[in-house]
This record gives C-alpha cells, structure tokens and sequence, in this order.
C-alpha cells in the first residue's frame, strides 16, 4: 500500500443532502473520515445522523452532492462499496427462523463467502461476541445484550474495512453496554474504522476520536471531544439552583467575562468557565441568592445541550 | 402488532443493469429460505398431502360419481386431478410471496439487513422468487405422487410434469410478490386472495372445461397463469399435444419477465428511498 491510500479518507462527502417528500433530512453537509479512527456523529432525534449512516452503507439513495465511501462513488459502486464495509442497524433485524450460528452463515453466504468457509467464519465471530455456547440456539432465546454483540459480530463476516453503527448501545444495561464498547475497542486496535451514531455522550467522549455534531440536518461543530468541550464549555462547570427572587439574566449580566457561557434551564443556571470554584467566590450572593452551587468538570454533554439546545424533540 | 409500510410505489425508472439479478447473489437468498424450509417440511408438507385426497374425494368420487360420462373421453376424477397439481402451486406460490414475504420484509426487517450486503433488489426478488416456484414444486409433485399413486394418470408423459409447474409457479410468485411490494397495509390481501387468487382457482378449468361456457369465459381465463399451467398439467397426464404446451410456456414465461421489474422497482423505492 501506498502512503496516500494509507491516509485517503474512508468517507468523504462533499455537498451531502437528501430529502424525503418535502422534508429536508440531511442538508448539504461536508464531511470526512480519516482510516484508522472511530467518528462519531451526535445529535439529536430527527438531526439526520441515520439518513447519513444510511447513505453510506446503502440503504439510502444519494440525493445531492458527493459521496465517496473506500474511495468509490456511492451512487454508482452501491454493491462493491457493501461488499467491503460492515453494518450494526438502529434496529435489531436478525434472521428469527435461523439459529445464532446460521445468521452468521447466511450473513457470510449473502457475501458471497463459500459454505466452506462461512462455517469457520462463524465459530471465529462466535468466539468473538462471547456467544459461543449459544450457537444453536434460536434469537429469540437472546438477551437484548447478546443480540447486539451478535449483530456486531454478523457485520465482520467480510473482514470489512469500515463498520457503521448506528445507535450501537441503545436499550443496554450498563453491563451490556461495557461489552459493546470492549468488542468496538478490540476492532479499533485491529486498525478497522469505525463511524457510529450515538446519543450518548460518556459512550462518544469513552470511543470516539473525532465527533461531529448534528442538529435539523446540517453539522453544528467538528473536533475530537477534548477540543470541543475546551472550545464550547471550557474546563469546569457551576451548576446553580437558583433561589425564585434571584434574576438569572442580571446574575449573568454580573459575571461579564468571567464565565464562558451559561444554560439555563428550570431555574438551574449553568455557567462555564476555566475556574468555576473562583467564580462561585466572586458572586455577589446577597444579590443574587442561591438554593445549592456545585462545580465540576466540562462534560461532553455540556457542549451537546449548548450547541442543540434543552428543548425536548419532536418525533421519537 | 400491526406495522403498516406505507405506500412507496413504483420509483424511478432503473437502469436496466439494475434490473438484471446476478444470479450468484439470488442463490444466496434462495438459500436462506430453503434452509428455513428444510426445518419446517415435514409440518409443512402434510396438509398438501392431505388437500388434493379431499377435493378428490368431494369432487372426483363424490360429484364425479354424478358426470357418468366424464369431461371430453375422460373420466371426471382423472379429469381433476392434475389441475390439482397445478393448483397446490398456485396456493403455494400465493401464500409464499403474500404473507411470508411481508413478513420477512416488514415484520422481520431481513430485507434491510440483506440489502445492506452486496445484495441489490434484483437480486433478492429474483432469489425470493425461485424460492418460491421451488417450494410451489415441491407440492406439486407431493400432489403428482398422490394422484399417480390412487391411478389417475394415464400418460408416462406426467413424469415432465414438474419443470413446468416451476415455470408457472414462477409466474403467480411475481404477481403475488408485485402486490405485496407495492400494499401499504396487511389487510389488502383479503381483496388478492378473494377478488384473485380463490376465482383462478374456480374458472381455470380444474373442475369443468370451457367449451359448454360462453366463449368470454375462456377468455379472460387466458389471461391468467393458472389457466395455462392447468392445460400444461392435464395435457402431460393424459398425453400431450407438444405444440399447445410450447404456447402455454412461452406466455408463462414472458409474462414472468414482463412483471419481474415491477417488484424490483417497488422494493428498491420502499426500502432504499
């Protein structure tokens, strides 16, 4: 391989949009995916984060602009760009007439992988989603932990270059959750790219090197998370619950310069700034009363709610 | 749980190498459902055992015993019988690309997984439904062995039989698969099976001939597949006339082709927008 292949981006999109009906889903966005590093797209419900997964492994039409995934076309090289990337979906689609072990044959024979190799195939992705021991039983025996770990493990039937999550996480408990994330940093050392959806933010700020943030279709920011919450929140955050005669605005008014930006909501002010604990000693409290105060450090989550706002979303 | 797909269409116009399955990758579907039928056969296959004993024992030895001189030469339940052939097909093939397959692309969401491999639309409709004229085959010939077994076949010719039940299973699977590409809702079958599949069954001329019939009756039965298959069926079990079976075939088969883009567009407009 060549030093430009090494550094070519995985998925590169140049004026990406696409609209259902009316509805604008994805709104002329430029990205790109470098190899190598796990990308995660954040935003909320209805943001356009699937729409553009769905573009990339094929399950949406490219309405305008580029798209280029492996280097290829996407509107034009559709099966020889699947044949080479893996997909986890949203929704939990194995095949409930197969055993475990057969989704992963079948998966493998949908690659055009022989039945002689589709069978040792599976028993390796078997080892690998730590389901071994339930490979002839039926997916509805699962639970919601396992047949995530298998629905990763069916999209690695191909070796693939580029894995897309979408949501990989999503209804896990906690214990679920850390194997999901464990399986994603095993593929990470192996060099594979990975490009995920997520609404949460401990799981982007724990995978994701790069992020970018979606919100109504359009990208909002870009960085790798340390950036972003430098740039969005800064260091710390002092959380306030306000008492009711204090005035949030003219409290905000007061700090001038001193804080890096503030939320509120409910009458819980959040304010940001490099040293949260000084601004808490430089308030006036007599003016501006306080129920509790509390600091601590910038979070990702900070900078998502900043940049997409409190307000609940339409839709789901 | 009633998930509703909504209505998609037809689409935009394909290219024409997006209409062309490639013929490694519908195996591959093909495969899929045959390893899933290869569990569930034998429960399967029992109550087509039993459904052409039941027409042949109400309608062959029970209204037959009524028709002394049988239909054209023959007698009435050698009459029947290899429409029943081509009729277990038919139900086959209706019930496979209706609810089975709306199942698996609605209910089970398997047709965004398989889509998302380097299977295209062609391909997957294409495998579904050669699966499917498989699987009609197969009850044919469960309802060849049944009718040849009780000795009402009379011509050696009934061996040939299955290939052309595939053709024309192949035939009703892309009506059946057209309609469910294209139905918004589950409840629509009722109108298919109803105002479709159950007069096909009626007026093909399994259970009278034309000729005492007004002349219209035949044809609009020409323009089903059910028909042709029936004449296929009755001529290869009582002797067939090669030149009449060539033109049943050949409507057969260039209908199937003639329909084959229609679900292939549906499918690609509804599931990759």
């Amino acid at each position: 391989m060549t030093g430009t292949e090494d550094t070519a981006p995985v998925v590169l999109a140049r004026s990406l949009g696409k609209s259902y009906g009316g509805r604008v889903a994805v709104a002329r966005i430029d990205f790109q995916v470098a190899p190598g590093i796990c990308f995660g797209f954040l935003g909320p419900n209805g943001a356009g984060k699937t729409t553009t997964m769905k573009m990339i492994y094929g399950l949406a039409t490219v309405g305008e602009g580029e798209l280029r995934v492996l280097g290829m076309d996407a509107r034009i090289e559709r099966r020889q760009i699947k044949s080479r990337i893996g997909v986890v979906p949203q929704e939990t689609n194995l095949d409930g007439d197969l055993t475990v072990r057969e989704n992963l044959v079948q998966q493998a024979r949908y690659f055009g992988i022989g039945p002689d190799q589709a069978g040792p195939r599976a028993d390796e992705l078997l080892e690998f989603a730590l389901i071994g021991d339930r490979a002839d039983e039926r997916i509805h025996a699962l639970s919601g932990g396992m047949k995530r770990r298998l629905l990763i493990a069916r999209a690695l039937v191909n070796d693939p270059e580029l894995i897309v999550l979408d949501e990989p996480t999503t209804g896990l408990d906690p214990q679920a959750r850390l194997a999901v994330w464990r399986a994603l940093e095993r593929l990470r050392r192996r060099g594979v790219t990975l490009l995920l959806t997520t609404h949460y933010m401990d799981e982007a700020a724990r995978l994701c090197d790069r992020l970018l943030i979606m919100d109504e279709g359009s990208i909002v920011t870009e960085g790798d998370p340390g950036t972003l919450i430098h740039v969005h929140a800064g260091r710390e955050a002092l959380e306030l619950d306000l008492a009711e005669e204090c005035d949030p605005e003219a409290l905000v008014d007061s700090l001038g310069e001193r804080a890096n930006g503030h939320e509120l909501h409910d009458g819980a002010l959040t304010l940001f700034a490099e040293d949260a604990e000084e601004l808490l000693r430089s308030l006036d409290h007599d003016r501006f009363p306080t129920e509790s105060a509390m600091v601590r450090r910038a979070t990702l989550e900070d900078v998502f709610l900043r940049l997409t706002g409190r307000s609940l979303r339409e839709g789901d | 749980m009633s998930y509703e797909p909504g209505y998609a269409g037809l689409g935009g116009r394909l290219a024409v190498r997006e209409l062309i399955p490639s013929p490694r990758h519908a195996v591959a579907i093909w495969t899929r459902n045959a390893r899933v039928f290869s569990k569930l056969w034998k429960g399967a296959l029992l109550p087509t055992f039993l459904d052409p004993f039941f027409y042949l024992l109400a309608l062959g030895f029970g209204l037959g015993t009524y028709i002394a001189h049988g239909i054209n030469g023959i007698p009435y339940k050698e009459f029947v019988a290899p429409g029943l052939i081509a009729s277990a097909a038919m139900w086959s093939s209706a019930f496979e690309t209706t609810y089975n397959v709306y199942f698996r692309m609605n209910e089970l969401r398997l047709y965004d997984n398989v889509l998302s491999t380097p299977i295209e639309p062609a391909d997957l409709v294409a495998g579904d439904l050669l699966w499917s004229a498989s699987r009609a085959t197969v009850y044919g010939i469960v309802v060849l062995i049944v009718v040849s077994a009780v000795g009402l076949v009379s011509s050696p010719w009934a061996i040939l039989i299955p290939p052309f039940v595939f053709i024309g299973a192949l035939c009703i699977s892309v009506i059946g698969y057209s309609f469910t590409s294209l139905i918004p809702k589950i409840d629509l079958y009722s109108y298919f099976f109803t105002l479709g599949i159950t007069p096909m069954f009626l007026f093909s001329g399994i259970f009278f001939p034309f000729n005492q019939l007004p002349g219209w009756v035949e044809v609009v039965a020409w323009f089903t597949p059910l028909y042709h298959l029936v004449e296929i069926t009755r001529g290869m079990a009582t002797g067939p006339d090669g030149v009449q079976i060539l033109i049943h075939t050949a409507w057969l088969a260039a209908v199937t082709a003639i329909l084959f883009p229609i679900p292939v567009r549906a499918i690609r407009a509804r599931l990759v927008p």
